[in-house]
């Protein structure tokens, strides 16, 4: 559904993602593991259009994507929660949530408020706040938020940075099930960055372990959590 | 007692301009990061426009009207044609600080006053003129006793309150209000949330620029037309911006009645000569007291 190929982003002269090639499968759960500035978030940043890759291909449905803006990759339907509870906190809950909704409003006026139930649904605590601002909201409620404002655009693919930062146990299992479920029943493609690659792979159908920005292994998720080896040499447990 | 009336007539009446013209500041500073310098330039140049019309026979409003639309058409082909560009990022990068990043559109807005003062310098000729208000400038009449208080400056104070009302409902009502106000927020949160914040900004240019005409429109059958006449309302207009916040709505409206305020007390109590010295004394006072404004918000960036 979604392939990356031979991907190379740079910062400068630090090469971020060097030669990434991976895909992202249809109505799963896909998690990119590996240690901190393994190139996780770029990957996840350059697919959305909020990084220019230097080089390689990256094509969704059959199309390349490669050089269009955020605002246009969102609209073919790959939904970005980037890092750190990306929500706007000094607007309200619900105003969060309906700005992923804005651009469909002219076509799909009557689906715009399902989606938006919807998502209070998922979340009910963000149902209660809907009138606060999100910078009063606690960590985990600010992290389900910025998944309903991606989720509101009704997206096929949902990128998902690091949901676990920052948060208690508890507040991650809820947060995974609820993706999860998604998944599970509307045939939501996930792509999961994790640092935490226990509960990732717990969850995921496949993993890609990048480091140093480059893919060290490519496979099904429980085949990478079996392999101790992978996991004492990259991942430290 | 009559000093003092027509003081506060008179503050409230400038007030309500200097707030459209600290308002427009605001709204380029909130959805672009730019404190635009040629604002005054443009509604400069709008207000010849409905002169021009006016000249030519046509009606006080046909002038306002085209007037305003000219001053929003202004402000979004500046963004288009001049911000648009410098934002880009390959062009940006060959800045090495961020500082200097910020500077280049601040800079150029700069030039571009110099190019509408000298472009109007050309086409209208650099000598004053004076510019009609569809309003009566004489002071009301109750029991006898002429007030300070004019039709033009009911005008005046109607029209702002209005603006200030439609303003308010636009960006809080509406999902272009929305996507403005997220994009000034934060860039990023609104791209990956679809909206097209190239052209929010360019609304925010053109919305600015309508304000600033009306203000154009206001202040010049009092101060008279020149290619420059309206510099001294953009010196006024910003220190209300700053004075009230320059990243808040209400600040610079609340910012631009406590400038007209100052300006028209210190005229009708003492001299005109000491109104610059007391402009610099709020703003100096804000600037101790309150560096980011009476309602600024915490991490405004400092210029």
């Amino acid at each position: 559904m979604l392939k990356v190929e031979n991907l190379v982003t740079r910062f400068g002269s630090v090469v971020a993602l060097d030669d990434v090639s991976m895909t992202a499968q249809e109505s799963k759960i896909t998690t990119v593991i590996g240690a901190n500035g393994a190139g996780k978030s770029t990957l996840l940043r350059t697919i959305s259009g909020l990084e220019h890759p230097a080089a390689g291909s990256i094509t969704w449905k059959g199309q390349s994507i490669l050089g269009k803006r955020p605002e246009e990759i969102v609209r073919l339907g790959i939904a970005h929660v980037p890092e750190g509870h990306a929500v706007i906190s000094e607007l309200s809950v619900e105003e969060n949530i309906s700005m992923g909704s804005l651009f469909r409003r002219k076509k799909y006026k009557s689906d715009v408020t399902a989606a938006m139930d919807e998502m209070y649904a998922l979340f009910p605590r963000l149902k209660e706040r809907r009138k606060q601002l999100a910078g009063t909201l606690s960590g985990g409620e600010r992290q389900m938020l910025a998944i309903s404002r991606a989720l509101v655009s009704r997206p096929q693919l949902l990128l998902l940075d690091e949901p676990s930062l920052g948060l208690a146990p508890l507040v991650v299992e809820q947060i995974i099930d609820s993706v999860n479920t998604l998944c599970r029943t509307t045939g939501l493609s996930v792509l999961l960055v994790e640092q935490n690659a226990n509960t990732a792979l717990g969850v995921a159908d496949h993993g890609v372990l990048l480091a140093l920005g480059k893919v060290v292994a490519d496979r099904p998720a429980s085949e990478l959590k079996a392999d101790a080896t992978l996991r004492a040499a990259y991942l430290g447990y | 007692m009559n000093t003092f009336l027509a003081a506060l007539s008179s503050g409230t009446s400038r007030g309500a301009i200097f707030a459209l013209v600290a308002l427009g500041l605001v709204i380029v500073w909130r959805g672009a990061g730019i404190v635009n310098f040629a604002q005054m330039g443009q509604a400069m140049f709008s207000t010849y426009i409905a002169s021009t019309l006016i000249t030519n026979g046509n009606s006080y409003w046909i002038a306002f009207f085209v007037a305003l639309i000219s001053g929003a058409a202004l402000g979004a082909l500046l963004d288009i044609l001049v911000m648009r560009p410098l934002s880009n990022k390959k062009q940006s990068e060959l800045l090495s600080s961020e500082s200097m990043r910020a500077a280049v559109p601040v800079i150029a807005s700069l030039g571009i006053l110099g190019v509408l003062q000298a472009l109007a310098g050309i086409i209208w000729a650099a000598e004053e003129r004076g510019f009609p208000a569809p309003a009566k400038q004489e002071g009301f009449t109750v029991a006898g006793n002429v007030l300070p208080f004019t039709s033009f400056d009911l005008f005046v104070v109607s029209i702002v309150t209005v603006t200030l009302i439609i303003t308010t409902l636009f960006f809080t009502k509406t999902g272009i209000g929305l996507a403005m106000r997220a994009t000034a927020l934060n860039q990023e949160v609104a791209k990956l949330s679809g909206i097209r914040t190239n052209r929010t900004r360019t609304i925010s240019w053109a919305i600015s620029g309508a304000a600033s005409s009306l203000a154009g429109l206001l202040i010049t059958p009092t101060s008279n037309l020149s290619p420059n006449t309206l510099d001294l309302v953009l010196i006024v207009g910003f220190t209300a911006a700053v004075v009230g916040g320059l990243d808040s709505p209400a600040g610079a409206v609340l910012g631009g009645f406590i400038l007209g305020m100052v300006i028209s007390f210190v005229t009708f109590y003492s001299t005109p000569e000491d109104v610059f010295l007391a402009i610099l004394a709020v703003l100096l006072l804000v600037l101790i007291i309150r560096p980011r404004g009476i309602l600024g918000s915490k991490d405004a960036r400092r210029v």
